[in-house]
């Protein structure tokens, strides 16, 4: 077999066992990895609830990963969410993902609950639990130095331990699987960390074949200025946003209540780059390079963190920001949530944290001291004890990130649809509202955009389970990335097919959802949006979004998707009809 | 969406890339629409439904240069490569049907070729292309399919000659009827252009339209700006350069703002244009002579190189233009163009385009890409003439 391994490693925690297992190649060639095996892994523990032991904890990499192709040393971490209860998974780079396909597995698949705190210790075909007792407590960095003898590693911080839950799993060169809390699913089985380690090769079926559609990968790379452009990420990384979002009058202020803070040059690209002295970092192999570090190694915000703990608590200070990001890093915590339930509890109390109040609030969230028992509840539970639900500017529990939806209306739809809650990625309309690729799209119309949606969605889901980055898709297709697929793994893939595989999963995980309740009162957007005016400007309004307009739009959605009026598949048993 | 299928049959008329009664749209929200030629509009709106994109345009192309290419193939060939860049970047390469592969319904096999490229070329019928998000889209890949077809066609008629009944009165009915003369006569141009922010907009829309009125791009890219001082204004990535309004970029030439992030991808290469020639203007189009006769070199034979395109470290020169090498973007353009542009005023960049500037205004560089075009015109006829043992 080319591509895959073909074998997941079943982990009982609470037996203490570890167990190669074959995966079928059927469910290999209909679900791809990463996201998609993941959340056919589940099919059998959707039902039950984030902190229930039986519920898998899934960390699944994917066909390209282990060759050379752009963007592809990633993996997708599948759970249920105990931020959301919606089904989630989450992309994360690194080289953590590299090696865990280096050491012979497509997945790790980790059930059971240990009874003492354990690390998982992968080493080609050896894997052991170890105990861990002596980590539990430690932050990411002191846990990673720890372990790293044992290779590339992945570990939660005391958010994770304690059970906050937007807590995440970081990897040990600072990237995270975040914003759902499967931090806090990893704590509550008693794994503080996993290494990997692993010489194997992944084989390529057509060599040739390979190393022309990479060739036409970078070429379309070098060609999109939002990759490689002078002002692009591999530059800028993603605070090359800051300025844009600020011209488009789209960055959400002081809680999503305006839509411009006038300081936001303060923590842009270039700030960054001139404050910080930021130099090029990224995940295994990537010719991108996206994420920047300080001079002094330390990882820099990317631009959904400048932007909440900059604009939505009404800070300019950039270094009080880097510091909240290198702090959240440290104690395992999600920026979007922790930065949005921050503001929520800020506009409630009347006085958005300052500079100085930030890093402590973090540590108690962390910890659950004080006010942080609260806090770590995310903001929409926040809102709700503190009478004021209205102030959770969150879909499905989930924080939204720095795109206001009044800026953008495919985004404002997307937030909604998404199976994981209000995020900006799975449909990652921002691309052609904003960014123009593939191509432009006018950001105040609805037309068309229930379809562009639901096809982003289906294409964003098979990106999730080659793995690739989604950023290579600001230059690259599926064309592009189909041909690859077909030349490392002999199997014949295009965009079409991948789009349909990318339904199924997107399908598979709505299915999950709306078995457990979920459904078209759960598909809506925080009031606010259709009620206030975001922050007019540069010849520029930002009305409220038209409520019957939007409504419109979600039902011609659910059309679309082949779902009834509530969202949900009425007497249809869709697991049935699937491979 | 049908406001849109309106707009770019238009613009489908407007360009004569496609016969006015051969042409028609589908597009599918929660439900399929078609629209345009009662056939074509069948086999749209088949088509589309079996995929999972928004919309499909089905038109006969003005030119039988396809047809032609699909005919003058090999038996056992499926597609045509194209050579130029663009096409060559953005298609790779294009499959066709020919007109005997046709029994029965076509769509589904139509589908299954659209299911892996964006354009398809079908013998008798025309080209059929695919708008993943948007129609505008596959107003988009129809035009490069049919720029890259009449690209691949010219060379191949320059290097190989004719070979098919009908082709040669074809190729003469073209010359003679549908190609129209080029020049910049009765277009308005700013003389010496301001510092001033909104002339520099209006005249960059303007020029942007004539741009694409005069046929010197393909569909509607290319790019444009001035520098103003400590900042260059640029259309944007993918922006229509006949509806530029709102969507020109004001850069500064200290990168101290990224809100450019959504200019042209040429940005590097016009910054570095302005820092070496102190030009006012930068105009950059795709005019199809120009880049037939940027691919014609007399040293292929014997020379090493293989990705011209890409690699050839050398300048030629047609008609006094310099022609070099070089990838969109950073992937070598910028690096090259600069250099060469300063001394003429115009650059041609291999199988891609055309650069030209303007010390004041956009009144010269509309001129010299006028001139270029017009140059490489004559000389691929007087080329053709003379291989075809005509006078010119």
């Amino acid at each position: 077999m080319f591509g895959w391994t073909g074998k997941l490693l079943h982990v009982d925690l609470t037996r203490g066992t570890c167990e190669r297992r074959e995966i079928p190649t059927e469910i290999l060639h209909a679900y791809l990895g990463g996201r998609g095996l993941g959340v056919r892994l589940m099919r059998d523990y959707f039902r039950l609830g984030p902190f229930e032991p039986d519920l898998p904890l899934i960390f699944a990499v994917g066909p390209l990963c282990g060759t050379n192709s752009p963007t592809a040393a990633r993996l997708a971490c599948v759970s249920r969410s105990p931020l959301t209860g919606t089904i989630y998974d989450c992309s994360a780079g690194g080289r953590f993902a590299w090696r865990l396909k280096a050491a012979g597995l497509d997945a790790l698949f980790i059930t059971g609950k240990s009874p003492q705190p354990v690390f998982l210790c992968v080493e080609g075909e050896r894997a052991e639990l170890h105990p861990a007792q002596s980590l539990w407590g430690k932050g990411v960095k002191e846990t990673v130095a720890a372990l790293k003898v044992h290779g590339s590693v992945t570990a939660i911080g005391p958010a994770g331990e304690n059970g906050v839950l937007f807590a995440n799993i970081m990897m040990g060169e600072g990237n995270s699987i975040g914003r759902g809390g499967l931090g806090a699913v990893m704590g509550a089985k008693g794994l503080k960390a996993i290494t990997v380690q692993g010489d194997g090769v992944t084989g390529v079926a057509d060599q040739e074949r390979f190393d022309a559609a990479r060739a036409d990968v970078m070429r379309l790379f070098r060609a999109s200025p939002v990759i490689f452009g002078e002002l692009g990420i591999a530059e800028y990384g993603t605070p090359a946003l800051v300025d844009l979002m600020a011209q488009r009058r789209m960055a959400p202020t002081e809680n999503f209540r305006s839509t411009f803070f006038a300081e936001s040059g303060n923590y842009s690209g270039p700030a960054i780059r001139e404050e910080c002295g930021a130099r090029k970092e990224g995940c295994y192999g990537c010719p991108i390079q996206c994420k920047k570090a300080s001079a002094a190694g330390e990882p820099l915000p990317e631009y959904e963190t400048v932007n909440h703990f900059g604009a939505l608590n009404g800070i300019s200070d950039l270094h009080a920001i880097v510091k909240a990001n290198s702090l959240c890093n440290e104690l395992g915590l999600d920026t979007i949530s922790a930065a949005a339930t921050l503001s929520a509890f800020g506009e409630a109390r009347g006085r958005f944290p300052d500079a100085a109040e930030v890093a402590g609030l973090l540590a108690d969230i962390a910890y659950r001291h004080g006010q942080g028992e609260l806090l770590s509840l995310g903001s929409r539970r926040v809102a709700e004890i503190l009478g004021k639900p209205e102030l959770s500017m969150s879909v499905k529990s989930l924080e939204l990130p720095a795109y206001d939806p009044r800026g953008a209306y495919g985004m404002a739809l997307a937030y909604v649809t998404s199976n994981r809650g209000g995020c900006h990625l799975r449909a990652y309309p921002i691309s052609h509202e904003i960014l123009r690729k593939p191509v432009p799209t006018d950001r105040f119309s609805f037309s068309g955009k229930a379809r562009i949606i639901k096809i982003a969605e289906d294409v964003n889901a098979a990106v999730d389970s080659l793995v690739a980055c989604k950023f290579a898709f600001f230059g690259a297709t599926l064309e592009e990335y189909g041909e690859l697929l077909s030349a490392v793994t002999g199997v014949e893939y295009g965009p079409e097919s991948l789009k349909a595989i990318g339904e199924r999963i997107y399908l598979t995980e709505r299915f999950y959802n709306c078995a457990n309740g979920f459904g078209r009162a759960n598909d809506m957007l925080p009031q606010r949006f259709f009620e206030e005016a975001g922050s007019a400007g540069e010849g520029i309004d930002v009305p409220p979004i038209d409520r019957a307009r939007f409504e419109e739009e979600l039902q011609k959605y659910y059309r679309i998707r082949g779902l009834d009026e509530r969202g949900c598949f009425g007497g249809r048993d869709l697991l049935a009809e699937l491979p | 969406m049908r406001d849109q299928i309106d707009k770019y049959t238009g613009k489908l008329v407007a360009d004569r890339s496609a016969c006015a009664d051969g042409i028609a749209f589908a597009a599918q929200d929660d439900v399929l629409i078609t629209a345009g030629a009662p056939e074509l509009a069948a086999l749209a709106g088949n088509t589309l439904s079996r995929l999972n994109s928004l919309a499909l345009v089905a038109a006969r192309p003005s030119l039988p240069f396809a047809d032609f290419l699909i005919a003058r193939a090999g038996a056992g060939e499926e597609c045509i490569v194209p050579q130029d860049t663009e096409t060559r970047t953005f298609l790779h390469d294009i499959p066709f049907l020919r007109r005997r592969d046709l029994a029965g319904d076509p769509a589904p096999i139509l589908a299954k070729l659209l299911g892996n490229r964006k354009g398809v070329i079908v013998e008798g019928v025309g080209i059929v292309a695919v708008g993943a998000i948007t129609v505008e889209q596959a107003f988009i890949n129809y035009s490069s399919v049919f720029h890259s077809t009449f690209v691949k066609y010219l060379q191949d008629v320059l290097a190989d000659g004719f070979s098919l009944a009908g082709e040669r009165e074809a190729f003469d009915a073209f010359r003679q009827q549908w190609l129209r003369p080029l020049s910049a006569a009765g277009l308005d141009f700013v003389g010496a252009l301001s510092l001033e922010k909104e002339e520099i907009l209006a005249e960059i829309e303007r020029v942007g339209r004539y741009t694409v009125e005069r046929g010197l791009v393909d569909s509607f890219f290319g790019n444009i700006s001035a520098s103003a001082g400590e900042l260059i204004y640029i259309s944007q990535t993918a922006a229509s350069l006949d509806e530029l309004k709102g969507c020109i970029d004001p850069v500064p030439a200290d990168n101290s703002s990224t809100t450019g992030i959504t200019a042209s991808s040429e940005l590097l290469a016009h910054r570095k244009v302005y820092e070496q020639t102190g030009a006012r203007v930068i105009l950059h189009g795709h005019p199809k002579f120009s880049v037939v006769m940027s691919m014609i070199c007399d040293r292929k034979k014997e020379c090493a190189i293989k990705d011209c395109w890409k690699d050839c470290p050398h300048v030629r020169e047609l008609g006094g233009t310099p022609v070099v090498a070089g990838e969109i973007g950073a992937g070598g353009l910028a690096r090259r163009v600069p250099p060469v542009i300063g001394a003429s005023g115009s650059a041609i960049v291999y199988g891609h385009g055309v650069f030209t500037l303007g010390r004041e205004g956009f009144g010269e560089a509309f001129a010299a890409m006028v001139d270029v075009e017009n140059f490489c015109r004559e000389e691929y006829f007087r080329q053709v003439d003379r291989k075809q043992g005509q006078k010119p």
